[in-house]
């Protein structure tokens, strides 16, 4: 139940987003989400997109390492 | 492989200061850190201990009991996250209670029970709603669905879990935690902040390779470093903030109140209930459950090891009378329980 599901919105629609998650589509509660948009990147967690992902981990990583310089 | 995961690598397997105790609080990383062979990289002098984070496995017994009661004596259609489904009560698990006739569905999440109700009102319908601050917003929404349509036969049962008094609780079982990062995506970092300034240190992680062994090298380097620290390894997802939406939608729908946590007890201000206006979607409140003192089976450890205090393979009954299929306690039913990641990827264990 607490595995987070990284998805790709497809549509967004009065609060709800329906969302493509590795080929599995799938309607979720989207009003924890501003400005959200087809295309964007959200984890999902019991059917509500608790958040928006902002970049790859890669990315992420060089940053983390990269700010405390190791 | 790519470049980070190799400096992360080099720095975690160069380890070569005093041991340190690095607890992965949360179950979803405890199995991906199996699942990638994290385990065997590291050096003997760094000790990997799993902690609390799986909901499921804090649950206490009393709680399956009392769905059990809700199911046998009040008829309720019980739904529920699959994972409950195996975990003991005192007496019978819910699977157990199903086979005798009791109803019990599971569902993907708090708002397919909301629509089960709507489609069945002549049955009441009890949601049984567990989790930390990731999967309580989507219990406060179902909450907010059932009022708004109006429904009389909803209500869920709460044993909703809220981290940070359990980390004080926690504090000194381990040198620095790595934090699930799904909680701080709702609750943001402050909380950690406050940790590290009374002395408990931590990482904040997301799942991926790159992330947790992004999370491990730098709490090493940080721990080199001798002082309390905080730092969020996950800030593509997590916000400093958090999620001020679920923050609102939490407190306008829930509040806090002192909860017991199977292994660790009665802790202050750790749990989630719902608040008077929606006392009538509260399932004790409106079945005036009585008190029901659950019983653990008295050979099961899990109370240790979700305090880190030994670890699955030290519990006389693991993969012997407790497997999987068999379970004895919470920790081995759960998909993200620690003893059935122990169980799982037993061939990587080698510390
Ligand atoms: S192996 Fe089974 S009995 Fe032992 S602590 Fe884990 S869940 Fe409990």
């Amino acid at each position: 139940m607490c595995v987070g599901l990284p998805a790709r919105v497809v549509s967004v629609n009065d609060g709800t987003a329906i969302i493509d998650a590795n080929g599995a589509k799938r309607d979720v509660r989207a009003e924890l989400l501003d400005d959200l948009e087809p295309g964007d990147y959200v984890m999902v967690h019991a059917g509500v997109a608790i958040a928006k992902i902002e970049s790859d981990d890669e990315t992420e990583g060089n940053e983390v390492m990269g700010i405390l310089a190791i | 492989m790519n470049d980070i995961i190799e400096r992360a690598r080099d720095i975690i397997t160069g380890y070569d200061g005093p041991k340190v105790r690095i607890m992965e609080v949360c179950g979803t990383h405890t199995h991906e850190i199996f699942r990638l062979g994290i385990r065997s990289l590291l050096p003997e002098n760094i000790d990997l201990i799993s902690g609390p984070g799986c909901p499921v496995c804090v649950t206490p017994v009393g709680f399956i009991d009392e769905a059990i009661y809700l199911a046998n004596e009040k008829n309720c259609l019980i739904t529920t996250f699959g994972d409950l489904i195996k975990v003991p009560g005192t007496e019978m698990n819910l699977a157990k209670a199903r086979a005798n006739g009791a109803k019990i569905r599971p569902v993907y999440s708090p708002d397919d029970a909301v629509e089960i109700a709507r489609e069945n009102p002549s049955e009441e319908v009890v949601f049984l709603s567990v989790g930390f601050e990731t999967t309580t917003p989507s219990s406060c929404l179902a909450v907010k669905k059932a009022k708004d349509l109006g429904l009389k036969n909803f209500s869920i049962l709460t044993a909703n879990k809220s981290m940070p008094n359990a980390y004080l609780k926690l504090k000194g079982s381990a040198n620095a935690f790595i934090y699930p990062g799904h909680v701080n995506a709702i609750t943001g970092n402050a909380f950690c902040r406050q940790l590290k300034d009374l002395g408990v240190s931590g990482v904040v992680a997301g799942f991926t390779a790159t992330e947790l062994m992004t999370a491990l090298a730098v709490t090493i380097e940080m721990l080199k470093k001798g002082e309390p620290f905080f730092v969020n390894c996950y800030p593509r997802v997590v916000k400093d903030e958090g999620s001020i939406q679920a923050q609102k939608l939490m407190d306008e729908v829930m509040e806090l109140c002192d909860t017991q946590w199977r292994g660790l007890g009665t802790i202050e201000k750790s749990g989630m209930k719902l608040k008077n206006e929606f006392s009538d979607f509260d399932s004790r409140i409106k079945y005036n459950i009585p008190h029901i003192e659950g019983k653990p089976n008295p050979g099961c450890r899990c109370g240790e090891v979700l305090q880190g205090h030994c670890k699955p393979s030290d519990c006389p009954l693991f993969g012997k009378i407790c497997t999987p299929l068999h379970a004895v306690g919470a920790c081995m039913v759960s998909d993200e329980g620690a003893c059935s990641a122990y169980y799982q990827y037993n061939s990587s264990i080698n510390n």
